[in-house]
């Protein structure tokens, strides 16, 4: 497992490096008692590597649809999506599994742990599907808690533990397994101004000093200035927006 | 009772685990409904016994000692008996039956005369009083084991040390709840069998039944009976047709305490079932609750309506147990066999309204104890806690 | 998989649920094994009712001992002049030649009232049967008035209780002793001496049964061949094992009461736990959403929450059997209608019973949570992370 530094990357532009996540021609619609509601409308996005882009748009929007689609929690209507070099749609559905447990962090809204375990067991989970020894998943779950700064914590129950507290866990569950791809849904949505403040921090320093690639949605602009890279979506399309353009909306 | 589609709303709105729980309790219902029910159909036999007027005598010792048939005619006399006929219990061996079916040697005229609420033909009386080897049979048991008229029955001698050949002469019937699985032919015959083998129980009856002109005749005759051959060889006891069937189903033990006992652990199992089941429905609506509460709706209001909801449930599933368990067990008795089965009354089963109406009436009781923790407890949600419930 | 522990201790959390569950659970294996344990101490009592080598004779086409009469010299004549019966330390003959009366008795726990065999018999008997050993009081004196009866008989009949006097055919026995007969048959009898019977019923020179023990089984088989065959004899001889079970159609009753408890408890109890499951799927369906998202399988969701409505079925189980241990023993009768008399028996919860009660435990656990365990896995997971 390669926690170590990197060097900043260009963000912006994605033509220099082969695109970490690749969508083409992706449409999704969902069904409302039979009436075909559109959601993403030929959508062509190139994600690269150690970028950290935050996507935005009116609620509805189906912003958080993107997500799972390139979370592979989800599948597109027409269209192709690919991370990593792997083409999801060709994975059938246990192999989706086992890839996504292989390749991605999760990070939600309301954190998702397991009321029922600790910190250490929650940050555990993911390395449970691997062929890792109790010993080396110790030493796994203790570095990414230690990044987040909650070692001392380990042995507490989510309900013990503040918002920002659980949040930050989450995020060391989503990074135990040295994923290629963070992706974040609305991850301070939950969370008072200062605890937001302290899980932003946290994602740009993954970014900034580990060279994780974060995908996050949000409706905050303060969140979303964290971030290197705007994509606006509204009706189903995406707009590229610049960063700058954002409101200080402090 | 405005309240009544709310309520109903509220109980229909998942309807997976309403449907399950009232199945529980339906389940459950059933099966205590049966028990009770057989109780209670028994009690019914017994009750309706008591409208014909019979009284029963046998030796002073129990129905394994036999009587002399010169006592049936002595009985004959005694004033307020209208007809009497022995009845002896001939207990024999048909084909491969593990246990005999109902068959009893009796005097055909007096028979017919003493259980004048049953029915035979003219013509198969009086063709059965003619042959000796002759039998009648009800028309139940004969539907069940497909016997005609002219068909011979050969019955082994268990108890009696003789085998019968029996004509089929007749078909005796009556009402839904009469013993219609009964075999009766000529004493004669039988006695003359016993004769020929020079058996010493030659003479003997087993029992005499006999029919007084009134219900107050009953305990004087019975009295007298006694009296009369107090200080025979063989001494006599006259109890009343109930009382005489009641020995039977009392042989079988001591069942009413195992079916207390029976249906008191299942009620108390529906209760966590049932309380269980709403409990869960409660803590999904904890924001509905509140919202309620805010708009305007009184503690006690609240309380009602989550009990209204429990009770609904619970008689939804004690309707469909009743109702389940009278039905069945009518179509039980419709078409199945019973006279093979060991147990006194089974083949009259039949479940009276009122059990199913009891039945009802304990899962009422169900929903409301079910109910209360839930509805005190939904009752004292509080607003405030209720709408910012998020998780 | 799924961490074992993350299933125990989300039942932990609803811990009311949970001990309702069980308790539910609990109570209908109780109930359940309660019935089949009646059923099996009657088959137990027949079953263990007869030696091997053990016969009995009476008259031929009898059903059973009350309706047979055998006249005392042809009784001799089987004791004195057949070959193959065994014979006890003494050289004395084991074949015992027998009286049996019924009489009417009431229960003392409702009042009820049956029929209880007395049994007249000769020292012989007891021979017969060596289980069988006085544990109070004494033995009755042979001549006179006096008997002795089982513990169980004696505790549940009104006029059966040591020192009490029990009312026999206008007569009255005293019993003086009270005896413990390894739960066999004789546990639902008084036994007197035969010729106090033969006396008390007016049936001198008469006898309903002779029950012998063969030495061997070829010895029984040729003591069957004549007691049947020989003009001499022409008896129904049959093993005590067969004369047994010809009775255990006195089971039929208990048994099918038995099933239908069986059945309908446990149909009710299964839509019980799938309430139970349901309940706890919809509560966590965020939890499983998220479980799937990181990359667990459908069939390890699937498998965690069968472990979990197992688990609470079986600790229903084991308290809902170990609820029937202070009954265990206790004695019971029922009708036995071949013999038209009371046939006494104990609750017995051997390993089958038990076994049949924690199969209902199992059967609640996988038919209550395979449905809402599977479909917990059929929501999509987008839209069970969106549920609160």
């Amino acid at each position: 497992m390669s926690f170590g530094m990197k060097t900043q990357e260009t963000h912006l532009s994605s033509e220099a490096n082969r695109p970490l996540v690749q969508l083409r021609g992706v449409t999704k619609d969902y069904y409302r008692n039979r009436i075909r509601v559109p959601v993403l409308a030929d959508t062509n996005v190139d994600i690269g590597e150690g970028e950290f882009l935050a996507i935005m748009g009116p609620s509805g929007s189906g912003k958080s649809t993107l997500l799972n689609l390139v979370a592979g929690i989800d599948r597109p209507t027409t269209g192709t999506i690919v991370v990593a070099d792997q083409e999801l749609g060709s994975l059938s559905e246990s192999r989706l599994t086992r890839w996504r447990s292989e390749h991605l962090g999760f990070i939600f809204q309301l954190y998702n742990l397991m009321p029922v375990l600790t910190a250490y067991e929650n940050v555990e989970l993911p390395l449970l599907l691997t062929r890792l020894r109790r010993r080396q998943r110790r030493q796994h779950v203790e570095t990414a808690l230690k990044i987040v700064g909650l070692a001392d914590r380990m042995d507490h129950y989510p309900r013990q533990l503040s918002g920002g507290q659980e949040q930050r866990v989450a995020i060391a569950r989503a990074l135990v397994n040295d994923p290629v791809l963070l992706i974040a849904d609305e991850p301070t949505g939950n969370l008072d101004a200062t605890a937001a403040v302290e899980i932003l921090d946290l994602l740009e320093q993954l970014n900034e000093q580990f060279g994780r690639t974060i995908i996050m949605v949000t409706h905050d602009p303060r969140s979303a200035r964290r971030a290197h890279r705007l994509l606006h979506l509204d009706k189903g399309t995406f707009d590229e927006r610049p960063i700058d353009a954002l409101e200080a909306a402090s | 009772m405005k309240f009544l589609p709310y309520i109903f709303k509220n109980v229909f709105r998942n309807k997976l685990r309403t449907g399950f729980t009232v199945l529980s309790i339906a389940m459950s219902l059933f099966l205590v409904t049966l028990l009770y029910g057989f109780l209670a159909s028994q009690e019914n036999l017994a009750a309706q016994s008591a409208g014909y007027n019979r009284l029963v005598v046998t030796h002073r010792q129990g129905l394994t000692s036999l009587l002399p048939v010169a006592h049936l005619d002595k009985l004959r006399t005694i004033e307020g008996v209208k007809a009497a006929t022995q009845m002896s219990w001939f207990g024999g061996k048909y084909k491969d039956d593990r246990l005999p079916f109902t068959q009893f040697a009796v005097d055909a005229q007096a028979m017919m005369n003493v259980f004048d609420e049953l029915t035979l033909p003219a013509d198969q009386l009086s063709q059965w009083r003619k042959d000796t080897g002759g039998c009648v049979v009800g028309t139940r048991i004969a539907h069940h084991r497909g016997w005609r008229l002219g068909d011979k029955i050969v019955l082994k001698g268990a108890f009696y040390d003789v085998d019968l050949e029996l004509t089929v002469d007749g078909f005796y019937d009556g009402s839904e709840t009469a013993d219609l699985d009964m075999l009766w032919f000529h004493w004669a015959y039988l006695d003359e069998s016993l004769k020929a083998k020079r058996s010493p129980i030659a003479g003997l009856i087993g029992m005499v039944m006999l029919k007084t002109a009134s219900a107050d005749d009953l305990p004087e005759v019975a009295r007298q009976i006694e009296a009369r051959f107090t200080s025979s060889d063989a001494p006599a006891r006259a109890m009343t047709e109930q009382a005489f069937q009641q020995m039977f189903s009392e042989m079988v033990g001591n069942v009413q305490a195992f079916i207390r006992n029976t249906a008191l652990a299942v009620v108390f199992a529906l209760v966590c079932v049932a309380a269980n089941a709403m409990a869960m429905s409660l803590r999904e609506r904890t924001r509905e609750i509140a919202v309620l509460k805010a708009i305007g709706f009184q503690r006690g209001t609240v309380l009602r309506l989550v009990l209204g909801e429990s009770l609904a449930i619970a008689l939804l599933g004690g309707f469909l147990g009743a109702l389940g368990a009278k039905l069945g067990v009518l179509a039980l008795v419709r078409f199945a066999d019973l006279s093979r089965f060991p147990l006194p009354g089974i083949n009259v089963f039949d479940i009276p309204w009122i059990t199913a109406l009891y039945a009802l009436g304990l899962a009422a009781a169900i929903g409301l104890a079910s109910g209360l923790v839930p509805a005190w407890r939904a009752a004292g949600v509080s607003v405030v806690a209720g709408l910012r419930k998020v998780v | 998989m799924i961490p074992l522990r993350y299933n125990l201790r989300s039942l932990r959390t609803r811990w009311v649920t949970s001990l309702m569950t069980i308790l539910g659970t609990a109570l209908v294996v109780w109930a359940t094994v309660l019935a089949f344990g009646l059923g099996a101490g009657l088959d137990h009592t027949l079953e263990v009712s007869g030696g091997p080598l053990d016969l009995i004779a009476m008259r031929k086409g009898a059903s059973a001992e009350i309706a047979s009469i055998i006249d005392r010299k042809v009784a001799r004549q089987i004791e004195e002049t057949l070959p193959g019966i065994a014979t006890d330390e003494n050289g004395r003959k084991l074949c015992s030649p027998e009286l049996v009366v019924i009489v009417a008795a009431t229960r003392s726990s409702d009042g009820g009232r049956t029929n209880l065999i007395i049994r007249g018999v000769t020292s012989a008997a007891r021979a017969l049967r060596p289980g069988l050993r006085v544990v109070e009081g004494r033995e009755a004196k042979p001549g006179l008035r006096e008997a002795i009866t089982s513990r169980s008989v004696s505790k549940r009949f009104r006029g059966a209780g040591l020192g009490e006097e029990l009312e026999v055919m206008g007569s009255k026995l005293v019993i003086v002793g009270v005896f413990d007969a390894d739960d066999s048959a004789a546990e639902s009898e008084v036994w007197t001496d035969l010729a106090v019977i033969a006396e008390i019923s007016r049936r001198k020179g008469v006898v309903s049964s002779v029950q012998l023990r063969a030495t061997g089984a070829q010895a029984l088989a040729e003591i069957k061949a004549r007691l049947t065959g020989d003009e001499q004899f022409a008896l129904k001889a049959i093993s005590e094992k067969e004369y047994y079970a010809e009775q255990a159609i006195a089971g039929t009753a208990i048994k099918t009461v038995g099933w239908i408890i069986f059945v309908f408890l446990l149909i009710g109890a299964v839509f019980a736990m799938a309430n139970t499951m349901f309940g706890a799927v919809v509560t966590r369906a965020r939890e499983i959403g998220t479980l799937r998202a990181l990359g667990f399988s459908r069939a390890s969701v699937v498998f965690g929450f069968l472990l979990e409505s197992l688990t609470l079925a079986l600790a229903g189980g084991l308290i809902g059997c170990l609820g029937t241990l202070p009954v265990n023993g206790l004695s019971t009768g029922t009708a036995n209608w071949v013999t038209f008399s009371e046939i006494t028996f104990s609750f017995r919860f051997g390993p089958v019973v038990l076994l049949q009660g924690v199969l209902l435990a199992v059967l609640v656990g996988v038919a209550g949570g395979i449905f809402p365990a599977v479909r917990a896995t059929r929501m999509k997971i987008v839209d069970a992370l969106r549920e609160i």
